[in-house]
């Protein structure tokens, strides 16, 4: 089932385990893996175009990122970047709603879509022989989107389930709502990009309408198309459907907020109901994930929390058993970034409990540089994660789209793995000493509403 | 009210109608190779070059089901303390050395199988092999380990317990299997979970866990040849002693149909299950049930999710399965809502199951519906991992492996009238039980 959301909450990702997605090296020869061979021209509507040709299945992966996402949402409309999305599979002036799925699913393909704080992404995978039928419907809702007030109020109650789906109902939904909402002041990543109930209310379709004009426009428009075609059949189908929509002589708003250096650490407490077991968070403002310091945030993650064998797992879960589930992640947006740890404790610990062994271990890796083999580790379990994420055509060109799109650089797709080898231990040190050690922290703590003691 | 956002297109380029398909190119489906071990190991290679990546997964044809009556969850623990310490190794030198190597290692239960995982770079599988091989044959079960995941499996529980959807599939499978072997939590209960001794759990991997009663499934970048032969490295002398044990068989019920309401007071949602019991992997009717449900829930244009979210607005998402076991698995639908629409989807989900079952499925529904099963059947297995669970799956119920090539033939053979002939008798929302966990005041009427 479509999952029209799946790229928002870098704390979903803390959930899963997976370090957020914006910060994926790539491989090189030293695993014996080619990189990828990406062609790139920009039409002169200024949509950017880049293909990887790879035939070994008949299937193609038609992606479209637009640089827009949720940090773009209009005051006092979180959440709208993410509804927007929703209403892009409704109706066009030459299609109904939902025929983009008459076009994927019900020729054996599927689409999806994601809003970040950074983007939104647009995807198809079908058999390849459909791919200029694809080109053309993305064509059409660039092009010529268009909303009723009946599809639009059904499709934000669907997203307002959502935000129950993913904030209101599991258990510690509210407690990874609160990571980025607390951990920021100023910049708009501090909005919840699933947004709240009485915001969604609150929008329109003339909000849909100027959002549409303002954002859907070529010239912000990336298309990756990764698989089976003949590349000048694709350039001649893409300028056919695409390269004819015109470019608007008006500028593209950009968020250009700067948060502000943390000058104290701050204590935040926040409750829920249904929660048997309290979690804390520690976060620290990071660097974009252009940075140069990104390569080694994102090592000192994978020995913090990549695996069984990792530093948090095997202190406070497995040793000390203060832990239920711990976590680390180097969130590294387009702006700046949040380095974070967390853990759920264990039954009967405490959170003060869990934020001093926390810290314990953070400590412990900026004192003593961390050993040959545990660095090693650390990238070997990187770089075979990034190469399983890049199994399939969907999977490259979501690489592909983060590094064009996040990291500003298509070059970063095939470079990136250079940068994690190169990674030492004393730059490990180093970065945590600047942005942990030479940071302040947020500590956020999720427990049972006291009003209710029957919750625990 | 329709507004029309842009029209930027210069109206000479507009086309008005899609692009029609160009003719598909066939899909190819890798072939699968396998051998028997002296001591009865079945081993089954299946290539797949793109990628340097093998998925290995070592299947042990036993698992919750297995589980004896007091002691749910036994297969499941069992299963998870393979990697917690062997004769040679301990728990966090299993953990060091495999992700060493970059690969991820992931033991448990499921129903019918327990089974270990290996995902690794196909120039590291050697060794990766050679560490299943021994978590599988020489776990020691020490006693603190066992304390220390039975403690972390109740923590665990604690927490599944107050998500809804959690909470309503562990009361779904009491309400169809009972007191069954299919009818307990595959974690156990956190009082099932205190119950089992090491004795159970050393008792459970001698009975179960021997060459002859498991099969060794090998994908992705690795020849037929190689993979046998690595096989043969790593478990050539794994010994089995005395016949192999029979599989627990589970007697078909016919539960009465009930309608339970499980209250998690300030759940942030209700979650909606409907549930009958559903037939077998074996069962003949494997290619019907599954275009039947496509079109009912299985996937975003099916029937529940189109009625429940696309039209109404009333959930993320609504879905159907058939959970196909050696014996007849559950049925279910399910969704979550809003707690205040609990109901009203409820029967939402119940009328779509009679209308599949009273009223013929139109060409025009039947063909997409049978396209998109198709299309996800070749995706899964474009990675390692997906090739590997496909095979598995045939492995694990005795089906020949050449079925993999009919799977597209079957689908396609499915008529409008063996749809409504197999939901006439496997689907009928009267016959459907009913489960739903979330904040109750919000939606039922408790004057009485």
């Amino acid at each position: 089932m479509p999952n029209r959301f799946i790229r928002l909450l870098p704390a979903l990702f803390l959930v899963a385990g997976v370090a957020f997605a914006a910060t994926k090296p790539a491989v090189t020869k030293k695993l014996d893996v080619p990189p990828i061979d990406y062609k790139h021209r920009t039409l002169a509507n200024g949509l950017e175009l880049y293909s990887v040709q790879d035939r070994s299945t008949p299937t193609v992966a038609i992606h479209v990122w637009y640089r827009v996402g949720s940090k773009s949402d209009p005051e006092g409309r979180s959440g709208f970047a993410h509804l927007f999305e929703h209403i892009m599979f409704k109706s066009t002036a030459h299609m109904p709603a939902e025929m983009m799925d008459r076009l994927t699913e019900d020729v054996g393909g599927f689409n999806n879509a994601g809003t970040n704080d950074d983007y939104t992404v647009y995807y198809e995978v079908v058999p390849s022989n459909y791919l200029q039928t694809l080109l053309w419907a993305e064509g059409e809702r660039l092009g010529s989107l268009t909303v009723d007030e009946a599809n639009f109020k059904s499709e934000r109650d669907v997203v307002k389930e959502e935000y129950r789906f993913r904030v209101l109902a599991p258990t510690y939904g509210r407690f990874f709502n609160a990571i980025a909402k607390n951990s920021f002041t100023v910049h708009p990543y501090r909005r919840p990009g699933i947004g709240s109930i009485e915001e969604l209310d609150a929008s329109t379709v003339e909000d849909v309408v100027a959002f549409h004009k303002t954002f859907y426009r070529p010239d912000n428009a990336v298309m990756i198309i990764v698989g089976d075609f003949d590349q000048k059949q694709l350039d001649t189908w893409v300028d056919r459907y695409l390269g004819t929509i015109a470019r608007p002589t008006t500028p593209i708003p950009r968020v250009t907020v700067q948060e502000p250096v943390r000058t104290e650490a701050k204590r935040v407490v926040e409750h829920g109901p249904n929660v048997p077991l309290p979690a804390v968070a520690i976060t620290w403002l990071a660097p974009s994930a252009s940075s140069p310091d990104a390569a080694a945030l994102n090592v000192a993650d994978s020995i913090l929390s990549g695996g069984e064998s990792s530093r948090l797992y095997q202190s406070l879960v497995y040793r000390k058993q203060l832990a239920q589930q711990v976590n680390s992640s180097a969130d590294l947006r387009e702006d700046l970034g949040l380095f974070a740890v967390t853990s759920i404790m264990a039954g009967g610990k405490s959170v003060e409990e869990g934020e001093k062994a926390l810290m314990a271990e953070l400590d412990a890796l900026i004192k003593t540089p961390v050993g040959a083999a545990e660095l090693e580790k650390a990238k070997n379990l990187l770089l075979t994660r990034l190469l399983r994420d890049r199994e399939t055509n969907d999977g490259k060109a979501s690489a592909l789209g983060e590094a064009i799109v996040v990291k500003h650089d298509a070059a970063e797709v095939n470079k990136g793995l250079a940068s994690v080898q190169a990674v030492t231990a004393a730059d490990v040190q180093r970065v945590l000493k600047k942005y942990v050690a030479g940071g302040k922290p947020v500590v956020i703590t999720y427990t049972a509403e006291p009003a209710k003691g029957g919750a625990q | 009210m329709l507004m029309t956002i842009t029209t930027l297109v210069a109206q000479e380029a507009i086309e008005t109608t899609p692009p029609p398909p160009a003719p598909p190119r066939a899909a190819q489906v890798p072939q699968p190779s396998e051998k028997t071990l002296k001591n009865g190991l079945r081993v089954i290679v299946v290539q797949k070059r793109n990628v340097p990546l093998v998925a290995a997964r070592l299947l042990i044809k036993a698992g919750g089901e297995a589980d004896p009556a007091k002691l749910a969850g036994l297969a499941d623990l069992t299963a998870s303390l393979l990697t917690k310490g062997t004769a040679t190794r301990s728990a966090e030198q299993i953990a060091q050395q495999v992700e060493a190597l970059g690969a991820t290692l992931e033991s448990g239960a499921g129903w019918d199988t327990s089974f270990v995982n290996v995902n690794v770079l196909s120039s590291k599988l050697p060794r990766a092999i050679a560490y299943l091989a021994d978590v599988a044959r020489n776990p020691t079960f020490k006693q603190d380990e066992i304390d220390r995941l039975r403690e972390q499996n109740v923590d665990s529980l604690s927490v599944a317990m107050r998500q809804p959807r959690a909470l309503a599939g562990f009361v779904a499978s009491r309400v169809l299997f009972g007191e069954g072997p299919y009818g307990h939590a595959l974690s156990g209960t956190p009082e099932s979970l205190q119950q089992i001794k090491r004795d159970d759990v050393a008792a459970f991997h001698k009975t179960w866990y021997r060459p002859d009663n498991a099969i060794l499934v090998i994908g992705g970048d690795i020849d037929a040849q190689r993979g046998f032969a690595l096989a043969e490295e790593s478990f050539g002398t794994w010994k089995a002693t005395g016949p192999a044990p029979a599989a627990v068989k589970t007697e078909p019920l016919q539960p009465k149909r009930r309608i339970v309401v499980v209250d998690l007071p300030d759940a942030g949602q209700a979650a909606v299950v409907v549930t009958r019991p559903g037939i077998s992997r074996l069962d003949p009717a494997y290619s019907v049930a599954s275009v039947t449900n496509s079109i009912l829930g299985g996937g975003y244009s099916s029937r529940l999710n189109i009625e429940i979210r696309v039209k109404r607005g009333l959930s993320y998402g609504a879905n159907s399965a058939f959970d196909l076991r050696r014996d007849a698995g559950p049925f279910s639908a399910q969704t979550q809502t809003k707690n205040e629409s609990a109901a009203e989807v409820a029967s939402i989900m119940v009328s779509e199951l009679d209308r599949l079952a009273t009223s013929a499925v139109a060409a025009d529904e039947l063909t997409p519906r049978k396209a998109a099963l198709i299309g996800n059947f070749g995706r899964a297995l474009e990675t390692s991992n997906g090739l590997v669970t496909r095979i598995a799956g045939l492995a694990l119920y005795g089906i020949p492996l050449s079925d993999i090539n009919k799977y597209i033939g079957g689908v396609e053979a499915v008529t409008a009238s063996d749809v409504q002939s197999f939901s006439s008798s496997h689907l009928g929302g009267a016959q459907a039980s009913v489960v739903i966990a979330g904040d109750a005041k919000k939606f039922i009427d408790d004057r009485n």
